[in-house]
């Protein structure tokens, strides 16, 4: 039976499954599941007539092992230098003599089953990574124990890789992503993604959206329920999926992916294009991150820098803070990736209550907050805590020598929390002077506008710094006194509350008054209805996800400067949000074809 | 055979961690040689990685690096280079 017969009859075993959509699109391609093998490796004694046999075995397993990588190894584009050089050291290990060698002296030794004496040499390498104090090197174990699970996956008579043999388009499924399998997630034919585990941040997710493609977590035992091979549909929209869908339900997702797909390959082409208006005005284009993994897609989508780097993943990721060294090397690969372009660091911006409740060791645990919006989150807990404040001062310091850094300061609301970084810094590069350290000691360092009396206090807030990064998802929240996370109220968060606006306009002419740069990281840099608009305002850079710079860039490249000046302006002239749409919806068309700002 | 000695300070600032061992079992390759480091007591070959990463080498830390080989002195000095420079290979 060939599989399209089998979907046939499989149409009447449809089955519809909801989980929680984190990244947008709709598409319908066959599953592939990835199911991590766990060690929990039987023992059990052969007779001596079999041990030669179980050591072939191991080598065979061994063999398949370096077989897959190669072809992992070959399947990587070029530009994956990183993701290279991590799979021969998995080569070598593969190949090292405590594991091959001591794996086939155990089985021999004790006439055991090869999965036992793989645990055993195992054991004896964890041992030895025990005692070792630098919190880096120890932690190569899990390279080593990723590199193992493979051979374990194997022996149990898993088949080969089944990404490598797909060269038609496949949706991954797996309990959760791990940083690892990213390299899985780049894979050309990779078209969707599906979790058991995670919400709208979890890797998944994160990853998802900045390559632009549909994903959904949070689908119960979905690596059971679906084997390799179904077919099935999802919508990274509305969380649903569909295993063994209807033939219409299929049509409607492929038409969505060649739309889509044709849609990229036109966008493609501005890709390398300059970001600027008909009549050459330039808006730099730049990217909102919060990982390293998401740097292939900044790449891919012809970003102009990073706009925005959340500096919060390697805070939420181990036990423990990092340690300068840790974040050191995140900052570090960011400014060397992206040279000449800048890079914009946010230092810790997080609601004290979440950030607190990883470390319950912390003094303000005790002290639990009634309103956590309007309390010690930000750059006030990093001022409160400012041991960890130093850690990560001193790393972005260390790393600004790597290329151009800007260093970003969230929620900002009186002159007094600038002098006080400020105090800080200066204090920090007097240490690393006498240390020897490097340090480029003109860093620029700006602030976000995102709290109402900045943008009225920014003049003078324009001469202490030396650029704004307006961030108009909590400006919003903050000037409409909206909780957007309140389903009573979320109704009421509105970009284009003509309030908004004007302080959106009042804060570019203060920073353009004292000649410094202003850009915008919301989520309105990047949707196709609001940018136009954000360009008239004079922004001199916008941020976005990764996927949707090269619609933006449509956009500039379409319009003319005086076009899109003349729209802001008699926007902000209108009294509320509906008639801000309608004014767009009547002065668009005369500027771009519909598709271009319609979703 | 040739047997090359040299005593170095490990200069990466994350240590002699997978990357660096990999590139070190490579250069062995090319130049045919054998390497093996001495830390204190403690002598392995770098033909495993495993071994030299065990060996915790972080930065800082003085080491004896030995080759034999016909190339020992050629593939020493690229390794040496490799070990006490801070970047990674």
């Amino acid at each position: 039976m060939t599989s399209t017969e089998k979907d046939e009859r499989n149409t009447s075993l449809s089955r519809t499954l909801r989980g929680i959509g984190v990244s947008p699109g709709i598409v319908a391609a066959r599953v592939v599941v990835l199911k991590r093998q766990t060690m929990r490796a039987g023992w059990y004694h052969l007779p001596a007539e079999h041990i030669e046999k179980e050591v072939e075995r191991f080598s065979g397993a061994i063999n398949a092992a370096v077989e897959e990588l190669v072809q992992v190894r070959e399947k990587l584009a070029g530009d994956l230098a990183d993701a290279l050089s991590i799979i021969d050291s998995h080569l070598l290990m593969l190949k090292d003599r405590m594991i091959l060698e001591r794996t086939k002296v155990i089985i021999r030794r004790n006439n055991v089953n090869a999965e036992w004496a793989l645990s055993q040499a195992l054991n004896e390498i964890k041992e030895r990574f025990d005692r070792i104090n630098d919190v880096y090197l120890k932690e190569r174990y899990a390279d080593i124990k990723h590199v193992a699970d493979r051979v374990f996956g194997l022996l149990a008579g898993r088949e080969h890789d089944p990404l490598i043999e797909a060269d038609e388009p496949v949706i991954l499924v797996a309990n959760d992503f791990s940083p690892e399998d990213t390299l899985r997630m780049q894979a050309g034919n990779v078209q969707g993604f599906l979790s058991e585990k995670g919400g709208t941040t979890s890797h998944t997710a994160i990853v998802a959206r900045s390559l632009g493609l549909p994903a959904v977590v949070g689908i119960e035992h979905a690596t059971s329920i679906f084997a390799t091979g179904d077919l099935i549909v999802i919508d990274g929209s509305t969380g649903r999926v569909i295993l063994h869908p209807a033939p219409v339900e299929i049509q409607r997702g492929q038409e969505n992916d060649r739309r889509n797909r044709a849609l990229a390959g036109e966008l493609d082409r501005y890709i390398h294009l300059a970001s600027e208006t008909v009549d050459g005005y330039a808006v730099r284009l730049s990217a909102n991150i919060e990982m390293r993994e998401e740097l292939p897609a900044v790449l891919r989508y012809g970003s102009e820098g990073i706009g925005l780097f959340r500096s919060e993943f390697d805070y939420f990721h181990g036990r423990r803070p990092p340690t300068e060294e840790q974040l050191l090397a995140t900052y570090r690969q960011l400014l060397e990736t992206m040279a000449p372009h800048p890079v914009t660091v946010r230092t810790l911006d997080v609601g004290g209550d979440k950030f607190l409740n990883r470390f319950p060791g912390n003094k303000a645990w005790l002290d639990r907050e009634r309103n956590p919006a309007l309390g010690l989150r930000s750059i006030r807990f990093s001022l409160y805590e400012r041991d960890l404040f130093r850690i990560q001062l001193r790393a972005l310091l260390r790393a600004s020598v790597y290329g151009r850094l800007r260093i970003l300061l969230p929620l900002i609301s009186a002159p007094v929390e600038l002098r006080q970084v400020r105090a800080i810094l200066q204090a920090l590069m007097a240490e690393l002077e006498k240390e020897g350290q490097p340090f480029a000691a003109d860093v620029e360092v700006g602030m976000m506008v995102e709290v109402p009396s900045a943008v009225v206090m920014a003049d003078i807030f324009a001469a202490e710094v030396d650029f704004f990064a307006i961030g108009t998802n909590d400006l919003i929240q903050y000037s409409l006194a909206i909780d957007r996370g309140n389903q009573y109220v979320a109704h009421l968060y509105e970009p284009f509350h003509p309030a908004v606006l004007r302080m959106i306009k009042q804060t570019v002419d203060a920073g353009h008054a004292c000649n410094i740069p202003v850009s915008l990281c919301g989520e309105m840099a990047g949707d196709p209805l609001c940018a136009p608009v954000l360009m008239g305002l004079g922004l001199d850079e916008l941020s976005m996800r990764p996927a949707v710079i090269p619609r933006i860039k449509r956009l500039l490249r379409h319009a003319r400067s005086s076009e899109l000046q003349q729209l802001s302006k008699q926007i902000l002239q209108c009294p509320d949000s509906d008639q801000v749409r309608e004014f767009l919806a009547a002065a668009l068309p005369n500027i771009y074809p519909k598709d271009f700002y319609q979703s | 055979m040739i047997q090359q000695k040299r005593d170095l300070i490990v200069g990466n600032r994350r240590g002699i961690h997978g990357r660096v061992a990999t590139r070190l079992a490579e250069i062995a390759l090319e130049y045919d040689v054998i390497f093996r480091i001495q830390r204190g007591k403690k002598c392995v070959e770098c033909s495993s990685i495993l071994d030299v990463l065990a060996l915790a080498l972080v930065e800082g830390t003085a080491i004896n690096l030995q080759a034999e080989g016909a190339r020992a002195e050629a593939a020493l000095a690229v390794a040496a280079h490799l070990i006490t420079a801070q970047d990674d290979p």
